[in-house]
């Protein structure tokens, strides 16, 4: 199969450096060019000495390469309607970042370009293509536990806003400035905005959509942030099943600019933990873990060392099998916006201090 | 649970330390949503026993908050999940440990039920939020597991390790048909049953500050009301409110 020629645009995403690796290994892609946000974005590329020319124009990035046919969107959640656009318009596939729009007008106008333009749009929801999900998956599927009753997943993480700056600006992050409720001074845009994966798992986990969700901000471990960084969800899916998600920044961070070594304060930085509950059984697990542990360099603090991201491989499989058999990606436009619906209905729970029924 | 035993233990503690009062402990009802045994006091006032309240790792979790290990307490993530104790009496304890080590009152929560299983959400009166993942859905013979874990803006406070998922033990034996865990924390009561071990404590806790014995009831009537409220308030479409928010 001949690798799709890709490029990456904007790199101000908080998951621009996990695709480096995957961009240059993959055997299935040829990674030939990138387009900063700004000189900052190009700054920090190029510490990483990745040997692609990297632009400051997509025109002039799309002018260089006519042979583009694939961009990672790896922007700001603000940027990505006018990106899909720019993309549809010259025919090119995208890999969109986990959230395209909190905005339903926009995502209807994504969908439409996506659509009129023929391209694959996937949704990066990598989650799909961990290991461990993919063995809770199957034995779910085998019945080992019996009909669902309820899950609990935490999705937390540090927070990643001093390396992301975009990921607590309101505008850039949730698209519009609004107050997460009366009276609180802080607005929608923060953590539940970067955490969409355990939303999307359940829904491919139970084949159900969501009913209802009850959702509550605590004080944020943050309070120089003008967005939420600690919150709970709670609800049922259609099936019955109920849920609760903790999808919060609650790991605390060294304030890096660029993150690496010593980003982490708690050992454990990012944590995917699923517990599912059956008629006949209960399966609890860790989907990045165990791992290996030091407590050496640069902070001498007992870390977690992770021993696996296999996501990556498995999500650009999907997406190059897509652009070159013409396949529709699990993770579309389409079947992603319920997820969304959800996330907006939490905020709408936030606000009205009651469960919002999910549209 | 071996009360007769338990009675004894608790006077050999009443002896050494020269404690007074006296009682004996004795099965609660059945359908009790609290602990499985109370303690009835020499002049025949039954008082219900909170047994977690003087469990150590209770004891220390209260304590980094305290003495301000932690700062800024944020939120509280506590789980528990039981093969033979019903959803009522796990959320009970649940619900009585938000507010013992949270430190303030609950004043709204909402729970989502589907059989033997119950995700809560509750909010403290300081603006703290507090998650509670029940189930009583276990298969029979599994060990009972819980979590709680104090998140804070300084620190965050769990009982249970760094990326592992169960419950650890002091002692693992490895023998030809099984494998056994053994994990003991109280050398003068050695040989019972951990949640022998918290009864005897609670009991003998309430011998050595009587004042607890009204302290304990209250609190055990508003946690029976509080329990029932929280799990209905899925059918009722909102949450259950106990006083006014913040």
């Amino acid at each position: 199969m001949k690798p799709v020629k890709i490029a990456m645009m904007s790199l101000t995403h908080g998951h621009t450096r996990k695709y480096y690796q995957t961009l240059r290994e993959n055997p299935k892609l040829d990674w030939v060019a990138s387009c900063a946000e700004d000189q900052t974005a190009k700054d920090v590329y190029d510490l990483y000495n990745n040997g692609v020319p990297c632009y400051l124009s997509v025109e002039e990035m799309f002018e260089k390469h006519p042979d583009i046919e694939a961009v990672v969107l790896a922007s700001a959640n603000s940027r990505h309607l006018e990106q899909v656009k720019e993309c549809a318009r010259r025919g090119v596939h995208i890999l969109s970042m986990k959230i395209p729009t909190f905005d339903p007008k926009e995502y209807d106008e994504m969908i439409e370009a996506v659509e009129k333009a023929g391209i694959v749009c996937q949704v990066e929801l990598e989650m799909h293509y961990n290991p461990v999900v993919k063995r809770l998956q199957k034995l779910l599927a085998e019945g080992k536990i019996g009909k669902i009753l309820s899950i609990q997943a935490t999705n937390i993480t540090l927070s990643p806003v001093w390396a992301f700056p975009w990921q607590g600006v309101p505008e850039a992050s949730y698209g519009k400035r609004v107050p997460l409720k009366n009276a609180d001074p802080r607005f929608r845009g923060g953590a539940l905005c970067d955490h969409p994966h355990i939303f999307d798992l359940i829904r491919w986990l139970t084949n159900s959509d969501f009913d209802f969700v009850y959702s509550t901000v605590a004080p944020n471990l943050r309070p120089d942030i003008p967005v939420e960084d600690m919150l709970l969800v709670n609800g049922k899916m259609k099936d019955g099943t109920s849920f609760l998600f903790d999808p919060s920044w609650s790991r605390m961070e060294e304030r890096l600019k660029v993150p690496g070594p010593g980003w982490e304060v708690f050992p454990k930085r990012m944590e995917v933990n699923i517990t599912v509950t059956g008629e006949k059984g209960t399966i609890v697990c860790d989907c990045f873990g165990p791992n290996v542990y030091h407590n050496g360099a640069p902070n001498d603090r007992y870390t977690v060392q992770y021993t696996y991201f296999d996501e990556w491989i498995g999500l650009i499989d999907e997406f190059v099998d897509c652009i070159r058999n013409h396949k529709q990606p699990k993770i579309n436009l389409r079947w992603h916006r319920q997820t969304i619906d959800c996330m907006n209905a939490c905020y709408s729970s936030i606000a009205s201090g009651m469960p919002a029924r999910v549209q | 649970m071996k009360i007769k035993e338990m009675n004894e233990a608790l006077q050999w503690l009443r002896s050494k330390y020269a404690v007074k009062a006296d009682g004996t402990l004795e099965a609660a009802a059945d359908g009790s949503f609290g602990a499985d045994a109370e303690l009835k006091l020499e002049n025949g006032t039954g008082v219900k026993l909170l047994p977690w309240r003087p469990e150590r790792r209770f004891v220390e979790l209260k304590k980094l908050v305290d003495s301000k290990t932690l700062e800024n307490v944020s939120t509280l993530r506590f789980a528990a999940m039981s093969h033979d104790k019903p959803l009522e009496k796990l959320l009970y304890r649940e619900l009585d440990l938000c507010e013992f080590l949270g430190e303030s009152p609950i004043v709204s929560a909402f729970a989502v039920s589907n059989g033997s299983t119950a995700n809560v959400l509750a909010k403290l009166k300081d603006d703290k939020s507090c998650s509670i993942e029940c189930s009583a859905a276990l298969p029979a013979g599994t060990m009972e597991m819980d979590r709680h874990e104090i998140i804070a803006r300084r620190g965050i406070a769990c009982d249970r390790t760094v990326d592992t998922q169960v419950p650890q033990s002091s002692i693992y034996q490895f023998t030809e048909n099984e494998e056994k865990r053994y994990t003991d924390t109280d050398t003068e009561l050695f040989g019972f049953e951990n949640e022998e071990v918290l009864l005897i404590r609670a009991a003998f806790e309430v011998l050595q500050h009587p004042e607890l014995a009204a302290l304990w009831n209250q609190t055990d009537a508003r946690l029976v009301k509080m329990t029932k409220a929280v799990l209905e308030s899925e059918k009722n479409g909102k949450p259950a409110v106990f006083a006014e928010e913040k």
